[in-house]
């Protein structure tokens, strides 16, 4: 429980500084992709340099708090990674929000990122039922 | 103090602070629970809660436990935004999407098929590339994985294409 209570807290120190910065709004996505404003590209590289620096301490340290060895998590590319990629990206410059930031929209109030939501839970069933049969993707 | 309350609280913040929190979440999430920052995998966890599929081995493999502490992590998300606009003092509803609405002026039933659209979009490709903007992006690229760059360079090229024709669309006057 303890664990979950954690999630949650880091979940809404997440959120609240997704808002807080203007990334779930649809503008800060449309304005990166089309060039007019990069203030969102500024977000992700400072979280970027934080999250290396930050995680360069953890290596000297080498185990994390309750002592368990440092576990860091690496994706590896499947054959469709790419164009699975490129399929995301096409869905985040259209409904300007990516898995994180349209939680932070519902929170705020965007009712329309409700069914951005729905959408992307849909697509998660599809991918399941598509990996029933394709067990590569 | 009001001042300190105002630039936290009310103002949105400038670029470089809301990477340095967004970016600390990586390593307080090791330190804590040893656990890579990641958000789209969690969608997998409300597959199961909307649709309960029995017959799905992914779903019935990887989301064993139906109430994991991905929900948590994304009702935290939700709680997140919901403070920071409270704090804002903006409406507790909004039917705006920024530019989109202003310049699409679709009708509503339109507006929640689009943006469904890019919903089923974004669940699908994030699950083939193996995570999203949080998982790849930023944890992947902070740790130095190879993988996480090249996908997110394809999520970057995508986001490109799409944005722009968009933009030919709403603002451009063809269609």
């Amino acid at each position: 429980m303890a664990k979950k209570v954690g999630f949650l807290i880091f979940g809404i120190i997440f959120g609240f500084a997704l808002s807080r910065v203007g990334a779930s709004e649809f503008d800060a996505i449309y304005d990166m992709f089309t060039g007019s404003d990069l203030k969102l590209v500024g977000v992700i590289i400072t979280a970027i340099v934080t999250g290396f620096a930050g995680m360069q301490l953890l290596h000297i340290k080498k185990t994390v708090r309750n002592g368990e060895k440092l576990n860091v998590s690496h994706k590896k590319l499947g054959k469709w990674s790419l164009a699975g990629a490129a399929v995301f990206g096409i869905g985040w410059g259209l409904s300007g929000a990516c898995p994180g930031t349209v939680l932070a929209q519902i929170g705020e109030g965007k009712v329309f990122a409700l069914t951005t939501f729905l959408g992307m839970v849909l697509g998660t069933y599809i991918y399941a039922l598509l990996k029933q049969h394709r067990p590569e993707l | 103090m009001k001042d300190i309350y105002r630039i936290i609280f009310a103002d949105p913040w400038p670029f470089w602070a809301g990477g340095i929190v967004i970016g600390l979440l990586i390593p307080l999430l090791y330190y804590f629970h040893n656990t890579a920052l990641g958000v789209s995998t969690g969608y997998g966890n409300f597959v199961k809660i909307l649709f309960r599929p029995k017959k799905l081995d992914w779903i019935n493999k990887q989301f064993s436990e139906t109430i994991s502490w991905r929900v948590y992590f994304i009702a935290g998300i939700v709680i997140g935004g919901f403070i920071s606009a409270r704090l804002s003092g903006i409406p507790l509803f909004s039917a705006e999407m920024g530019q989109f609405t202003l310049l699409a002026g679709l009708h509503p039933a339109l507006t929640v098929i689009y943006f469904l659209a890019g919903g089923v979009l974004l669940g699908l490709g994030s699950r083939i590339a193996g995570g999203c903007t949080s998982g790849h992006s930023i944890h992947g690229i902070a740790n130095l994985h190879f993988s996480s760059m090249a996908v997110t360079a394809l999520f970057l090229v995508g986001g490109i294409i799409a944005a722009n024709i968009l933009r030919i669309i709403l603002e451009g006057g063809i269609g």
